[in-house]
């Protein structure tokens, strides 16, 4: 299946170079003097870059199978990451490549969208905001509950993030995943 | 919220300040070109030739049909013919702000109908003629930093490209490099497409830019001088606003310009009409020397601060 210019719209999935794409701008030119074009920013789903291109009007580009399903994170074996559609119960996995900042923030059971192309995994994404644990972090000072300032915490999947003062190993922590900033105590 | 329990949108203007506005700008455009001394005119949006332009689609009417005496026109897509008549019958420097029409034209920034600012100033230059749209743009209160820059010079600066030095086989292998389809049948749509594709994006960042001396691919209707036509466009954040020519003097070379564009379509299979053969009778003695532009007034109006 093919869509032609006219059914560019963002989030649409296309194939670009060999690589699942989706739309992330489209913009539609028409020079006064000349023909009109679609110049298209895309996300290459697999390396996660931005790509621009510019197509005359009336070309056509493959659908990409694409889909993105929410899944629950089983387990890690160190070189695979695996997780399951609670729907089917069927389990994929990923390599460490494909993973990219969810390794940060996800552990054993949270919920997730894995992106699937021809029905493989190609990236996952973890939630907005998770919550984990903190194993090491300096003791705060006394007295200081104004939280001013601020100090670095490792969380349980290994994340450094910058915490409060008043933070303690052992406290819960939110963490806003696209931004990793601390967001609150849970 | 006020007393009658409604909201209130201080920020939002009124329609009837919108109007105002809107109002106001027009006649600071007025005031500018009668303080000139420079004619306004209004010229029939009736035509009986559509327009030859390859991209440019006119619309059809028919009319008169109760009176069983049917007959078709088109909407002028731009007032330039018929105000270059009025100059070839010796009217002097002219201004038009009229609405046009375009067929297949529709979009974000694209209306089947919009408003032009058409002008043409006897005895100047390409250059001289941006500088006056410049005094144009400071009247309406637009004290930008203008960037001005030929079409080679900036392939040469933003993208590497010789532009007016490539032909056909250096620009399909340089839209291949890119990862775009080369299957472009003639170099000036290679050259458009490129200009899309590496340079506007890269003018977004200038308030205004003023790009000059396109291609002679491009030339339009205006006077090619070795490699380049005297052509101009005016950019705000990147979006085309303005299109202007040294013109072209004598009705042969309408004639040709206009033969070439109507080979174009009828090689695209798109509908042609017959050459305005009145237009090119009136022309006989030839247009004098001038330099004109067209400027599309919504967005003009969209890239001033309220």
């Amino acid at each position: 299946m093919n869509y032609s210019t006219s059914q560019f719209k963002n989030g649409l999935k296309l194939m670009l170079d060999g690589n699942p794409c989706s739309i992330v701008n489209n913009e539609i030119v028409k020079p006064g003097k000349g023909q009109a074009f679609n110049r298209v920013k895309f996300k290459d789903l697999i390396t996660g870059k931005t790509l621009e291109k510019t197509f005359k009007s009336g070309e056509s580009l493959e659908a990409a199978d694409v889909m993105e399903l929410e899944m629950q994170y089983l387990y890690s074996d160190g070189e695979k990451w695996h997780f399951m559609d609670p729907e089917s119960y069927e389990q994929f996995d990923l390599g460490r490549e494909s993973m990219g900042n969810a390794l940060n923030y996800l552990v054993e059971q949270d919920k997730c969208i894995v992106t699937l192309w021809n029905n493989n995994p190609i990236s996952v994404s973890p939630p907005n905001h998770v919550t984990l644990e903190v194993i090491d972090t300096d003791p705060g000072l006394k007295g200081d509950t104004a939280g001013t300032g601020g100090k670095p915490a490792t969380l349980n999947t290994g994340v450094v993030v910058q915490v409060p003062l008043f933070v303690a190993i052992g406290d819960k922590v939110k963490v806003d995943t696209r931004t990793n900033e601390y967001t609150g105590r849970a | 919220m006020n007393i009658l329990g409604v909201p209130n949108y201080p920020q939002m203007p009124s329609v009837k300040e919108k109007l105002l506005q809107h109002q106001n700008r027009i006649r600071t455009i007025r005031d500018f070109f009668y303080s000139h001394s420079i004619v306004e005119v209004i010229t029939p949006s009736l035509l009986i030739s559509p327009t030859t332009d390859v991209y440019i689609d006119s619309i059809e009417v028919s009319v008169n049909h109760a009176l069983l005496k049917s007959s078709n026109f088109y909407l002028h897509t731009s007032p330039e013919l018929e105000m270059k008549r009025l100059l070839a019958k010796g009217s002097g420097d002219i201004f038009q702000i009229c609405q046009v029409f375009r067929d297949n034209e529709h979009g974000s920034i694209n209306s089947n109908e919009f408003t032009m600012l058409e002008f043409y100033r006897l005895g100047i230059d390409m250059h001289q003629l941006i500088e006056e749209i410049q005094e144009l743009l400071i009247a309406l209160g637009k004290n930008d930093i203008v960037k001005k820059i030929s079409y080679a010079q900036a392939f040469f600066d933003y993208a590497e490209i010789d532009i007016l030095n490539s032909n056909f086989e250096d620009l399909k292998n340089i839209l291949k490099s890119h990862g775009l389809s080369a299957d472009y049948d003639w170099i000036e749509d290679m050259q458009m497409v490129l200009f899309v594709h590496l340079i506007e994006p890269k003018i977004k960042t200038f308030p205004v830019c003023f790009i000059y001396d396109f291609p002679k691919q491009q030339a339009a209707l205006a006077k090619i001088d070795g490699l380049v036509a005297h052509r101009f466009e005016m950019y705000i954040n990147g979006t085309e606003i303005a299109n202007g020519y040294q013109e072209i003097e004598t009705a042969n070379e309408y004639r040709d310009r206009f033969e070439t564009e109507l080979d174009k379509r009828k090689s695209l299979s798109k509908s042609i009409g017959s050459i305005d053969e009145v237009f090119l009778a009136d022309l006989k003695d030839g247009l004098p020397p001038c330099s004109g532009v067209a400027i599309g007034i919504e967005r003009l109006f969209n890239s001033l601060s309220l």
